[in-house]
């Protein structure tokens, strides 16, 4: 019977021809995932376009141009007669930066007097500048340690490694955090949408009814369907995004699909939550916007959480999206991580049980009072046409 | 005919400050925003990052080495280990975020003049971490090599250390950032993202308000009323008016007193930024009044454009170059506003560009805002037509 009831009111809310509960729950996490993953299919920052603004006309500025235009990040651009003609460039945004190789530099190099070279960047796009500015000072330190130096090894070099991302690739670097914000901002919108359109649309009766008149059978015919396809939904994604990363081991997967499970679950929770305290599905949606928008901002993948303000810290724990990238984050180095991540784990868990359980009495809540208004209503309706007569 | 235009526009103010959707997204949204978006970044630099440090050497150089990784601003030493295997340990607990380890016999190494490789390791989750703790262990451990070069070759070539100096980085640089001159990352993503803002909250308000269409199903008590049975070029501009004002006033909140409160550099020019808001509100609210009327239901919009602000921010050349972004997706970029709109902003606030530096990108967001008007016209023309029974458009 309970069952029965169950598979009939799933039927009726996930498969009555309702497109947009469809599109809000797979189409468009799934769609939007895969295109930013695309978006950063070239996954290395190349091709940086650059300026350079020649007063000298010697053999040296001629050897540092041609080194300049065969290194693979760079892409001298432009030469420029001035530096006025440069930095309009940068302003337009066709060069991220331009350096000067300044009046008499190789007789002056060749005097030993360190003649310097300006390098000048925008500022306004923090990864290009970055490669741009690192790539310039590398190759002409190369250049210039070959002048006098050329038998001489420099006797400490370095080499950076970033572990978890072998490749630095920047679609390994943000990509996998944009999928689980994606899918954070997903749940929300889900759980707000599923919980209320019952509401919007005057049909909790008729759902009721479904569920044999029962408000538990109700709640896990709502919520259960919405958050297994949306956790397979990520792990498919966050799959396809992990391909250019080390390959996870058992442990690990396990682990990152259970906080990207409960993540799930306490974000379509707080949906429900929004939905019981608004009534109202405009509002709760825009209240889920509000909050799952910006939230990546906050998670601190892009900008750490230890260097943002007390405020927003505590914001940021609130946030599960900030507890599932911690774990995500510490899967990238291995089982050595598996013991801290429990305890980051245990944080979400009990965050999926706080929402649910409220979202569950809130709208335990709120069905029976719309269920008590509707038949008002329809009582008003049967009696009115017999009152007029 | 002004009286005509303007009285739509104050109805449409009137029903944009009792619904509450509306305010939500038209009024609280924007103000809000300007301020929640910033605070994360409000210390702009990221300092004393924990990180590590693995002496295998153990020796004079090594300490030295230390010594100056520990002075550097970026990075806070937190310990020093002698095997991979703690700091591996340290990192995986999040305790340290990078460490650099000394290889062993790095002092007898380098004193035989034998090249040393100091490896550094970051976290791989986290960019910013990655360049501030290989910037910072990256100086220090080049400075050590550096000073080691300048001794060898003043002891092999016979010249004073100022030549040697001069002999080992004959042509030294001088970086130095143009717009941004502290280098912040609010500088960087906050001015972007407030032109995605403006933009995804104007859709979407107009897209709850139903553009202008007439007969808006949930104004039933208005169905009547002379402003909701307007011809349509009074309805579509008069409401288009309203939007307009309304959001030039948040263009100018956000240069008046966002960009002063946070400090963000301001350098734009009248001429190129009233310019600027015209065509690009103009392109903006043709594009949320042909969007409004696809939709049946109000919120559906609201659930539509939440997901696609990510991609969207993207798309606008802010963070990833779009010279990498596959070409079919540049080619879908180009019937958004914000992808010639970010571009220019950040040229004219931040970069103080004249309008002959933002012309190109001004030119094509007012050959949006003219197509768009055509469309939105027309599909508001179909839909004034079309009885619908669903939803409550």
């Amino acid at each position: 019977m309970l069952l029965q009831g169950f598979l009939k009111t799933v039927r009726k809310i996930y498969f009555s021809h309702n497109l947009v509960l469809w599109l809000i729950l797979l189409v468009l996490p799934v769609g939007v995932s895969v295109f930013m993953l695309g978006l950063f299919s070239s996954q290395i920052v190349q091709h940086v376009p650059i300026g350079i603004v020649r007063q000298d006309d010697s053999y040296l500025a001629d050897r540092l141009e041609s080194k300049l235009r065969s290194s693979p990040v760079l892409n001298v651009k432009m030469i420029c007669h001035d530096m006025g003609e440069c930095e309009h460039a940068v302003i337009r945004g066709e060069l991220q930066g331009f350096l000067v190789l300044p009046n008499d530099l190789e007789r002056r190099a060749l005097r030993f007097e360190s003649p310097v070279i300006p390098v000048y960047s925008s500022g306004q796009n923090y990864l290009t500048n970055m490669f741009a500015t690192k790539e310039i000072r590398a190759v002409l330190s190369a250049a210039g340690s070959e002048m006098f130096t050329a038998q001489m090894d420099d006797p400490v070099k370095t080499e950076i490694h970033s572990v978890g991302n072998v490749e630095g690739n920047y679609q390994g670097f943000l990509g996998l955090g944009l999928v689980t914000a994606l899918f954070h901002l997903a749940a929300m919108i889900v759980g707000v949408y599923v919980a209320s359109f019952p509401l919007r649309d005057h049909r909790v009766r008729e759902m009721l009814g479904y569920a044999r008149g029962s408000r538990f059978t109700l709640w896990f015919a709502s919520v259960v369907p919405m958050n297994v396809i949306l956790w397979l939904g990520m792990i498919g994604c966050y799959a396809y995004s992990h391909r250019l990363l080390a390959p996870m081991t058992l442990n690990e997967f396990v682990m990152t699909a259970a906080a990207q499970l409960f993540m799930i679950l306490a974000c379509s929770g707080a949906g429900i939550v929004f939905v019981g305290v608004t009534g109202v599905m405009r509002i709760a949606t825009g209240a889920a916007g509000v909050i799952g928008s910006p939230a990546f901002a906050f998670a601190g993948q892009t900008f750490p959480v230890m260097a943002m303000p007390f405020a927003v810290r505590c914001f940021a724990f609130v946030l599960p999206l900030t507890h599932a990238l911690k774990i995500q984050s510490m899967m990238l180095l291995g089982d050595l991580s598996m013991g801290p991540a429990w305890e980051v784990l245990k944080v979400l868990i009990g965050m999926a049980l706080f929402w649910n359980l409220l979202g569950a009495f809130l709208m335990s809540m709120r069905w029976k009072q719309f269920a008590r208004r509707e038949a008002e209503f329809e009582e008003k309706m049967r009696t009115a046409p017999e009152a007029s007569a | 005919m002004i009286r005509r235009l303007w009285k739509v526009a104050f109805a449409e103010w009137k029903l944009m400050y009792t619904d509450p959707a509306a305010v939500l997204l038209l009024v609280v949204a924007g103000v809000l925003y300007a301020f929640y978006y910033p605070t994360p970044y409000i210390h702009q630099t990221v300092t004393k990052v924990p990180v590590a440090i693995v002496d295998m050497d153990n020796t004079a150089m090594s300490r030295d080495l230390i010594r100056m990784a520990s002075a550097s601003q970026q990075i806070e030493v937190k310990a020093v280990y002698s095997e991979m295997m703690q700091a591996e340990e340290a990192m995986s607990r999040d305790e340290i975020y990078g460490f650099m380890a000394i290889p062993e016999n790095m002092e007898k190494d380098i004193r035989s003049h034998r090249q040393v490789t100091v490896n550094i390791f970051t976290h791989g989750a986290y960019v910013m971490f990655h360049g501030a703790i290989g910037t910072a262990f990256s100086t220090c451990a080049l400075t050590l090599g550096a000073t080691n070069k300048v001794k060898q070759i003043a002891l092999s070539k016979k010249v004073p250390s100022a030549k040697a100096i001069a002999m080992r980085d004959p042509f030294p640089l001088s970086i130095q950032t143009l717009y941004n001159s502290t280098g912040g990352y609010a500088n960087y993503v906050v001015p972007s993202v407030l032109v995605v803002i403006l933009q995804q909250s104007l859709i979407i308000g107009i897209c709850v308000l139903g553009g202008s269409r007439a007969h808006r199903r949930f104004r039933k008590k208005m169905r009547n009323s002379p402003v909701e049975n307007e011809t349509l070029p009074y309805r579509y501009f008069g409401r288009s008016l309203a939007y307009f004002v309304h959001y030039c006033s948040f263009i100018l909140f956000y240069h008046c007193i966002v960009y002063n409160l946070f400090d963000f550099p301001r350098r734009g020019e009248l001429l190129p930024m009233v310019v600027f808001s015209v065509v690009f509100l103009a392109s903006t609210i043709n594009l949320g009044m042909v969007v409004s009327q696809v939709f049946l239901r109000r919120e559906s919009s609201m659930q539509l454009f939440l997901y696609l602000s990510i991609p969207i921010l993207f798309l606008a050349n802010f963070s990833w170059p779009s010279y990498l972004i596959p070409s079919w997706m540049v080619a879908v970029s180009y019937i958004l506003p914000s992808t010639f709109a970010v571009p220019a902003w950040l040229s004219i606030e931040q970069m103080g560009g004249d309008i002959y530096d933002v012309a190109p990108r001004l030119y094509l967001l007012a050959v949006q805002a003219v197509v768009y008007l055509a469309l939105g016209l027309l599909l508001t023309r179909a839909r004034d037509k079309v009885k619908l029974d669903i939803g409550d458009m």
